[in-house]
């Protein structure tokens, strides 16, 4: 009789275990994982390790409602566990270093850090798209856009023309956003170390 | 004075169901503000910019500045430089990472200490989604005047218990805060930011959506009683709070007005509160004869039996009824 009255309790447990992992399952079968689109950014002084972020991020959206630029955007469809996590798509829209985004984060998703050292990523070009590294004509948007400078982006020595990204680039990409060319002929990538 | 409690409640939650529209309209009049872009916007724009100016022009300076103010929703909120969190994101945060941030913990002490006080009072005075399923029970009563079957099964109170326990085993197991994508306060300020600001309802809508059906469907209120991870939190943080409603046995005639309005299924006329109240004062709005009031103790009255005003007391004589002095 005790056996019995112990295997119900059991049974008894197990459904409530069940019935609690119900409303989860459902919810994680609305949001499919999605191949991550490498054009997407964290937001600046998100935490490096993508697991430690998406631990850390509460999917509050303050972030975004702060923007200016109003370039944070979310997984809202798609992402499996990272769902609601913020990114930023430069060719979109840019982030402009204003740093609000890191002031309201009421987690350590996002922290305070100085602006040079943020990192969203490098950007690279493309020197078989970009214009001047063609030799089609005259542009240095990018270079005139960044807003970290010399340090992030400049000329090519003894040339005024073709563009070359310096260590100091923080990934915020505003020099894809501005990029003339149809196809993009710059990108931010993850910083390979 | 008590009764009209209960109205100002739903003018309560009304107001911060508007505050959560209002704020991403904001958001977007801020960043055509901070790009001086009123020329190019398209007439439908100007129109907003224009609303949002006419709201704003009398309270702020630099609107792209000082309307950060305010920003966020009753998951996690700034008001005037005050963060605030709900103690679940906390919980949750602490599970998916094990780990303490204390910043964020802090953020959550004032609605901890309010819960410990005032035990579910989110629930009822706060939570964006009450407003909705509460909207939603009316709904079911309207359904039932058609002839349908209204929502009365039952289950067992401690599932959403589980809910809690699961949902901190999964952030633990997977490194993500479980909680954000079925919680509904969570959901719905999130979704209407998505809705008004980025153009599109996410996931977080169609699961609502499905909580809304089963509350229409199988069980009135059933996903704040059974399910809510939220509900659970601040009930057993809620379990011996100060502020409870109590039934003035002298007053009471039992005319059970009170069980059926509770939204929660609990039995104001048979003294069955516990932990599971949230200090709505519904059934206070309903009682004909004033015989609910708030009381500063932290247990419930033990069941003191018929009302004095009922017929079972008036019949039996006071003898019948325990606790009586």
């Amino acid at each position: 009789m005790q056996r019995r009255g112990l295997l119900r309790r059991l049974l008894a447990f197990l459904a409530l275990l069940a019935g609690g992992a119900l409303p989860f399952g459902i919810s994680r079968l609305l949001v499919p994982i999605a191949v991550a689109d490498p054009s997407h950014l964290r937001p600046p002084g998100a935490l490096a390790d993508m697991r430690d972020f998406t631990a850390a991020c509460i999917g509050c959206g303050l972030c975004a409602e702060v923007c200016p630029p109003r370039c944070i955007e979310f997984y809202t469809r798609s992402g499996g566990g990272a769902v609601n996590t913020p990114y930023i798509d430069p060719r979109a829209s840019a982030c402009i270093l204003c740093g609000k985004c890191m002031e309201v984060c009421p987690t350590d998703a996002l922290r305070v850090i100085p602006r040079q050292e943020i990192d969203m990523g490098i950007a690279k070009i493309d020197r078989d798209t970009c214009y001047p590294w063609l030799d089609r004509g005259v542009c240095g948007a990018c270079v005139t856009v960044c807003p970290v400078g010399n340090k992030a982006i400049n000329f090519e020595f003894a040339n005024i023309y073709r563009p070359v990204v310096r260590d100091g680039c923080v990934g915020c990409g505003l020099c894809v956003e501005i990029c003339p060319h149809p196809a993009l002929a710059i990108h931010v990538r993850p910083r390979v170390a | 004075m008590l009764r009209h409690l209960n109205k100002l409640r739903l003018a309560t939650l009304t107001l911060i169901f508007a505050a959560l529209i209002l704020l991403p309209f904001l958001s977007i009049y801020q960043s055509y503000r901070a790009a001086y872009a009123y020329d190019l916007l398209a007439p439908t724009e100007q129109r907003l910019y224009d609303a949002m100016e006419w709201l704003t022009e009398s309270f702020t300076n630099d609107p792209a500045e000082d309307l950060d103010a305010i920003k966020g929703t009753t998951w996690s909120a700034s008001i005037f430089d005050l963060k605030l969190s709900d103690p679940l994101a906390v919980v949750g945060q602490i599970a998916a990472g094990a780990r303490v941030y204390s910043p964020f913990l802090l953020s959550a002490l004032i609605p901890i200490i309010l819960t410990v006080l005032l035990g579910r009072f989110f629930c009822g005075w706060v939570c964006p989604a009450t407003l909705l399923y509460e909207i939603n029970s009316a709904l079911s009563r309207w359904l039932r005047a058609l002839g349908l079957r209204s929502p009365t099964r039952h289950f067992d109170l401690r599932f959403k218990y589980g809910v809690l326990a699961v949902g901190l085993l999964l952030s633990v197991a997977t490194g993500s805060i479980f909680f954000a994508i079925i919680y509904p306060p969570a959901i719905i300020g999130r979704e209407l930011y998505y809705a008004i600001a980025l153009g599109g309802f996410g996931a977080g809508t169609v699961f609502f959506a499905l909580t809304l059906l089963f509350d229409l469907l199988v069980a009135r209120r059933g996903f704040c009683r059974y399910l809510c991870p939220g509900g659970a939190l601040y009930s057993l943080l809620g379990r011996y709070r100060l502020l409870r409603i109590a039934r003035k046995v002298e007053q009471c005639n039992d005319c059970t007005k009170c069980d059926v309005v509770c939204e929660f299924g609990l039995l104001p006329m048979r003294d069955g509160f516990g932990q599971e109240c949230n200090n709505c004062t519904a059934c206070m709005a309903v009682c004909p004869t004033d015989a609910l009031a708030f009381r500063i103790a932290l247990t419930d009255l033990p069941a003191q039996g018929a009302g004095h005003l009922g017929r079972t007391h008036l019949r039996h004589g006071a003898a019948h009824t325990p606790g009586e002095n």
